[in-house]
């Protein structure tokens, strides 16, 4: 059968010339058959066959048989733009189900045409002609895609060609509605570029949503706050509370904290002010809360003022009301204080109080080997001091060193106590009374320094950063009162950020008259301030800060200007963040300024409003001036700002900036190794560490301090077991705080490194997307305004707010935590908290060699670990193990049997353990550090007695209880507010008592032996 | 038998017997009709199926291809015979182990190479030649194409004419006759290029034409360029053809020159 071909196309294309329509229809049907083999031959005929296709008279059959081949031939020589127009005369002949190369990419190409077509028709707003045929074609495609299933093609190809009827039809008819639109949703959200179009699709989104017989809540109200539509959630969020299911009720209080993880302050507060109140009392709710609202801002002296939780109101009125009234008043409540921040604020800083593992030793190292007398060092290492526990309130390091603080004077006092509200951040009930004594006391000169004052009102901006409700009138009254530049400068920033995003009309008009007082310091910080206040609302004000910006500069040119047009420019870009296309005048307005200042804050508007899109258009412009631009602030500014437009890609981040790390010129490598800092933040990135090595030892002294810093941001929570140069790079800090001819650039980007290295009691990360992709707005803003501190040290505190804690908090239906585990499926050395430095001896601490971490020093501290791990097994009773110990043993139990039954001998394992090797997994009680490199390893037991409302590995977990009737263990304890409260059910009667005890220096309970439920 | 194959074979008895009686209009008319018949049969090619009756249509398809390039010869249809000619190898090269070979084959072949030959398609009348097997080349029809080309190759002229008489078969006669055709035209060629002028006498000697007149039409059709007075055909030669432009060698020499003394200062 072989010889059974034809060897030639000849004689069918002779054929073609003959006169009889039905010879040449003969002749063009198998040449189709054939065309694969011989369009070689073929193509030297193409003329013909085209005319064919051109003849009127000729039947339209065959016209389109003769388009089909001549289409063909045209793919087979590559001309495939004339291939497609071909191939669209060929009507229904093209059949886009046909499994051929010619077919496949004729589609793509037909696709793509369609899809920019479609874009530009409405991007630029005019009429476009489509060619209809063309449209068939794609409709054509679509449908096959639906009709055979493939439903992510089908709503890739909907979406790229702007359809979104046809998007809708594909996410109905699929056959897993839910996994469908999860997926679309990403989609959106890492390949729509245009806002606009993202939202229309999002509105679809939501449409179909609500359409489904069992709506999957959580992901309608990530679109709708992605949306911007209150009203949708709160009516939501009603209906959950309403329903008679605890299910749903847990259901609403998970939405609630996941929206809280976006960080989206205005929306969550007219969110909350939608919620209605139940139906029988709406009044005394309305009361209730407002009291509790106007107490705050009434009793500005008052240490207790936030004491009284929202929990209060609500036990009053439960009492008198029926019964469902009553569950959804209770359960308002509850999220309330979600949605405000209050509830998901307190339970972080417990678990950074009971976690912090934070080193004193290192701080102590940097102490004594820093010089005295050199300011900047030592009010680098308050900063580190404050970064190292930001949000653990344990000031420790303060306390014991008093007598060292003192010695910073002027701004350095300013930071210093501004450190506080680092330390404390989040300690939203105690804020006020811990800054008490530095606060300015009832009129202007009340004794304290004026830079302690500032200090302590932008510490409590930080403490109350985005939640501001209770702060903001106090802080308000300072500003007033006060003309003192240094107390004005601190109320401002705090102003800023604890009214972050929520573009207050009054507040925007004090801190406005501040900016007109033309004084350099307070400006500063009063342009950064409106930026906070207007953060995302791309209003008129910012071209008013332009202009006021260009009325001013002329007159004065003086160094500290520069700081404080910087600021006022840093605000101008503040207020545009992630309008993307919107804010695109400002930006053009800018960029073309003949002020570089002007043209530095312009990259920073670009850095902000296409923040996280990693924008081709932005990132062209920005490189554009990453290598031309005249002015150095600029230069570098463009490079750093590339690093927030592609932070939710940072693998692209160390490709794209590797060259501009190699520049010449030191600002654009001080910025390209900050790019790499901020986009690659936490992710311990292996390429980001490569190209920040070198930069660590660079000549110019700023682009080490750069680097080192970026270094640490890239390194923060990587454990030295994944990647060895965490070990090393710990080191090469130390070594350079210890070295006394290093310079004091260098040596304050080590110190500031060793902060965020270990930031947070070691259990934050710097994370800048929630985990639902969304843009952590706090984090980005506190991170573009800490990139600032190249011109002003005191906003270094800014990146507190990039901090996210890394843990996993389960909570019950009360919102407290039970004890509750799961399993890290990872050898357990892979996520440890980095091993504590040693004791130095005694007094010879200068000349530490810098070889800390030796293996003896291992050895030493892993058996010191063990004998503690031992005493807490024999502590245990029999049945009982230490949580570690339990996890390793059974690691090798089941690894032997190749099972995961969980039984095991527990005085066996006790016995056998110190000979062991590492196991394969361990267990993690709630609330328990889950860094981000571990999450994917997370599981749950499958026996447990909780099951998480939602499935995640991190962030706050509602968890539905199975066994409702036992008692349960509660785990964490109010920890930092009160001595440890014994595990009851009424825990909520007693926490607004206890609340204002606080016990700063009380030691975080052991962890307590539990019984393995099997 | 087939009812279609049965139509075939009547309407090619019937096509065969206008071709006899030399009725060549009712043949073109029965031979597009029995293409059209043909298209019906799956087993010819490009398809080659293995119906029933394949061996029989294939042989009567190579038919009455085979008498629609005779016939095409009798119209002195050039177009047509290249369409039916082409139509007819798949029949020669593909089906070859499923038919006994056709009388008619070399004949058809070789007419082909002498259509080839007169409109001086030389690539493709070699490559027509180094497809056919060493044994089909002794064959006289092939054999008298392939010497003619020869011939035709040396210049050897009159050989090419007289071989109008050996001509293998009588179809040959037609290509002969524009083979002869086509020498002209190469003689007077070169001729032109030749000579200044040549008295008609000569020219007509030259030629090949048996007398002054026809020399006279021919050079009124073919060549109005040449002028014939005083017994003399005289060619318009484009004399002015430009001279050779001269190779600007001094120049040259200067600039690497001073090429060489630039680069030299440079370094």
């Amino acid at each position: 059968m072989a010889a059974a071909m034809v060897s030639s196309a000849g004689g069918l294309l002779a054929m073609l010339n003959e006169p009889q329509p039905t010879l040449k229809h003969h002749a063009l049907s198998h040449l189709n058959n054939l065309v694969d083999r011989f369009w070689p031959e073929i193509s030297t005929s193409v003329p013909i066959i085209e005319s064919l296709y051109e003849d009127e008279e000729f039947d339209l059959h065959q016209r389109q048989l003769a388009a089909l081949l001549v289409s063909k031939v045209f793919y087979y020589l590559g001309e495939l733009n004339d291939s497609l127009s071909y191939a669209l005369g060929a009507g229904a002949f093209f059949d886009v189900s046909e499994d051929t190369d010619y077919v496949h990419t004729l589609l793509a190409k037909a696709i793509d045409e369609y899809a920019s077509l479609r874009s530009k028709a409405v991007e630029s707003s005019e009429m476009v002609d489509i060619d209809p045929r063309l449209e068939a074609i794609v409709e054509r495609m679509l449908g096959k895609c639906i009709t055979d299933g493939k439903y992510q093609q089908a709503m890739g190809i909907a979406l790229e060609c702007r359809r979104l009827d046809k998007l809708e039809e594909a996410i109905t008819k699929s056959d897993n509605v839910e996994g469908t639109l999860t997926y679309c949703i990403n989609v959106s959200h890492s390949f729509v570029n245009r806002r606009e179009y993202r939202h229309e699709v999002l509105s679809l989104l939501v449409e179909v949503y609500q359409k489904l017989p069992s709506p999957d809540y959580l992901s309608i109200c990530q679109c709708l706050m992605f949306l911007d539509e209150p009203q949708g959630v709160a009516t939501i969020l009603e209906k959950l509370l309403r329903s008679d299911s605890k299910d749903d009720a847990l259901l609403a209080l998970q939405i609630s904290f996941d929206l809280v993880e976006n960080e989206h302050q205005a929306f969550l507060l007219s969110v909350r002010d939608r919620l209605p109140a139940p139906k029988t009392r709406p009044v005394e709710v309305a009361q209730a809360v407002e009291t509790t609202a106007t107490t705050n801002e009434n009793l500005s002296g008052d240490v207790q003022m936030a004491d009284d939780t929202p929990v209060t109101p609500a036990q009053t009125i439960v009492h008198e009301t029926d019964p469902v009234d009553a569950t959804y008043a209770e359960r308002l409540t509850k999220i309330k204080g979600i949605l405000s921040g209050e509830t998901s604020i307190q339970l972080t800083l417990q678990f950074l109080y009971s976690h912090n593992k934070s080193d004193l030793l290192i701080l102590k190292t940097i102490k004594q080997s820093v010089e005295m007398r050199n300011s900047v060092c030592h009010s680098a290492t308050i900063y580190a001091n404050a970064i190292m526990h930001a949000g653990t309130t344990v000031d420790t390091f303060l306390r014991e060193n008093l007598d060292w603080l003192s010695r910073a004077t002027n701004w350095a006092k300013f930071s210093a106590t501004a450190g506080l509200g680092v330390i404390h951040r989040g300690h939203l009930q105690q804020g006020r009374s811990l800054m008490a004594p530095y606060l300015p006391q009832g009129g202007a000169g009340g004794g304290g320094s004026p830079y302690s004052e500032g200090g302590a009102l932008y510490a409590l901006g930080l403490i109350h950063a985005n939640h501001g409700e209770g702060i903001k009138q106090f802080l308000r009254d300072s500003l007033r009162s006060t003309n003192v530049e240094v107390i004005q400068h601190g109320a401002c920033l705090g102003l800023g950020l604890s009214a972050l995003g929520t573009a207050d009309e009054e507040i925007y008009d004090d801190v406005k008259s501040v900016l007109y007082t033309d004084s350099a310091v307070a400006g500063e910080a009063a342009g950064i301030s409106m930026g906070l206040l207007l953060v995302g609302t791309a209003t008129e004000k910012a071209s008013e800060m332009l202009a006021y910006a260009h009325e001013t500069q002329h007159e004065k040119i003086i160094s500290s200007w520069y700081v404080f047009l910087g600021g006022l420019a840093l605000g101008i870009a503040l207020t545009v963040y992630g309008r993307e296309e919107g804010a695109d005048t400002l930006i053009e307005q800018m960029t073309r300024d003949q002020d570089p200042i002007i043209r530095y804050g312009g990259m920073y508007a670009l850095a902000l409003a296409y923040c996280g899109t990693a924008n081709n258009k932005a990132i062209r412009q920005l490189l554009h001036f990453a290598v031309s631009d005249v002015s150095d602030d600029v230069r570098r500014t463009a490079v750093l700002a590339l690093g927030f437009v592609l932070y939710s890609d940072p693998e692209q981040t160390p490709r794209i900036v590797s060259l501009l790390s190699e520049s010449y010129n030191p600002h654009v490598r001080y910025g390209a190794a900050l790019a790499v800092g901020i986009s690659c933040a936490g992710t311990g990135l292996s390429e980001a560490i490569s190209l920040l090595e070198p930069l660590t030892s660079d000549v110019v002294d700023f682009v080490r301090q750069g680097a080192l810093i970026a270094m640490a941001m890239v390194m923060v929570q990587i454990s030295e077991a994944s990647d060895s140069r965490v070990g090393t790079f710990r080191r090469q800090l130390e070594k350079i705080i210890l070295d006394k001819h290093e310079d004091t650039m260098s040596k304050m980007g080590a110190i500031l490194a060793s902060g965020i290295l270990d930031a947070g009691g070691r259990n934050v990360t710097i994370r800048l997307l929630s985990k639902t992709k969304h843009d952590k707005v706090t984090a980005v803003i506190g991170l573009a305004v800490f990139s600032q501190f190249w011109y002003w040290y005191p906003l270094i505190y800014f990146i507190s707010l990039a901090f996210s804690p890394t843990a996993f908090i389960g909570l019950n239906y009360d919102l407290k935590v039970p004890k509750f585990e799961f399993m890290s499926h990872a050898k357990p050395s892979l996520f440890e908290y980095p091993k504590p430095t040693t004791v130095p001896t005694s007094n010879t601490a200068a000349k530490l060699p810098t070889a800390v971490l030796s293996t003896s020093v291992k050895a030493k501290a892993r058996a010191k670990k063990e004998a503690e791990q031992k005493a807490n097994a024999e502590k245990a009773s029999g049945a009982e193990k230490s949580v570690s110990e339990s996890g390793s043993g059974k690691g090798k139990e089941s690894a032997d049997k190749e099972g995961d039954s969980m039984q095991v001998d527990s005085t066996a394992t006790v016995e056998k353990k110190a000979a062991e090797p590492e196991a394969a997994f361990e267990i993690l009680v709630n609330p328990a550090r889950v860094v981000p490199a571990q999450e994917k390893y997370i599981k749950l037991l499958e026996d447990s007695r909780y099951v998480p409302v939602k499935v995640a590995p991190s962030g706050f977990v509602l968890l539905k209880d199975l066994r409702e009737h036992e008692p349960e263990v509660l785990s964490l304890t109010d920890a930092p507010t009160s001595t440890a409260s014994p595990a009851t059910g009424a825990a909520s009667a007693t926490q607004g008592t206890t609340a204002s005890a606080m016990a700063v220096d009380d030691e975080p309970q052991p962890p307590q032996a539990f019984e393995y439920a099997s | 038998m087939d009812p279609q194959l049965t139509e075939v074979s009547q309407q090619l008895e019937r096509f065969k017997a206008a071709f006899v009686r030399k009725d060549y209009n009712t043949c073109s008319d029965l031979l597009s009709r029995l293409k059209v018949l043909l298209t019906k049969f799956t087993s010819l090619p490009p398809l080659f199926e293995n119906t029933p009756n394949a061996a029989q249509e294939l042989a009567i398809a190579r038919d009455i291809y085979e008498h629609a390039v005779v016939l095409s010869v009798k119209t002195e249809d050039q177009d047509a015979f290249e369409r039916d000619f082409f139509q007819l190898k798949p029949y020669y090269v593909d089906a070859r182990n499923r038919l006994p070979p056709s009388p008619q084959e070399n004949l058809i072949l070789g007419l082909n190479l002498l259509r080839l030959l007169v409109q001086n398609r030389i690539a493709e009348f070699h490559t027509e030649l180094e497809l056919l097997s060493s044994a089909t080349l002794d064959n006289p029809c092939i054999k008298h194409a392939v010497e003619l080309e020869q011939s035709f190759m040396e210049g050897a002229y009159n050989r090419v004419l007289s071989a109008r008489q050996t001509a293998p078969d009588a179809t040959y006669v037609y290509f002969m006759d524009l083979l002869a055709k086509t020498i002209r035209d190469e003689i007077a060629g070169c001729s032109e290029k030749a000579y200044d002028y040549v008295s008609i006498s000569d020219a007509r000697q030259m030629l090949l034409f048996s007398s002054d007149q026809e020399l006279l039409t021919y050079v009124n059709e073919e060549h109005p360029e040449w002028e014939v007075k005083d017994g003399f055909v005289v060619f318009q030669k484009a004399k002015e053809t430009a001279p050779c432009k001269e190779i600007p060698s001094l120049q040259l020499i200067n600039q690497t020159l001073s090429y060489a003394r630039e680069l030299e200062r440079i370094v």
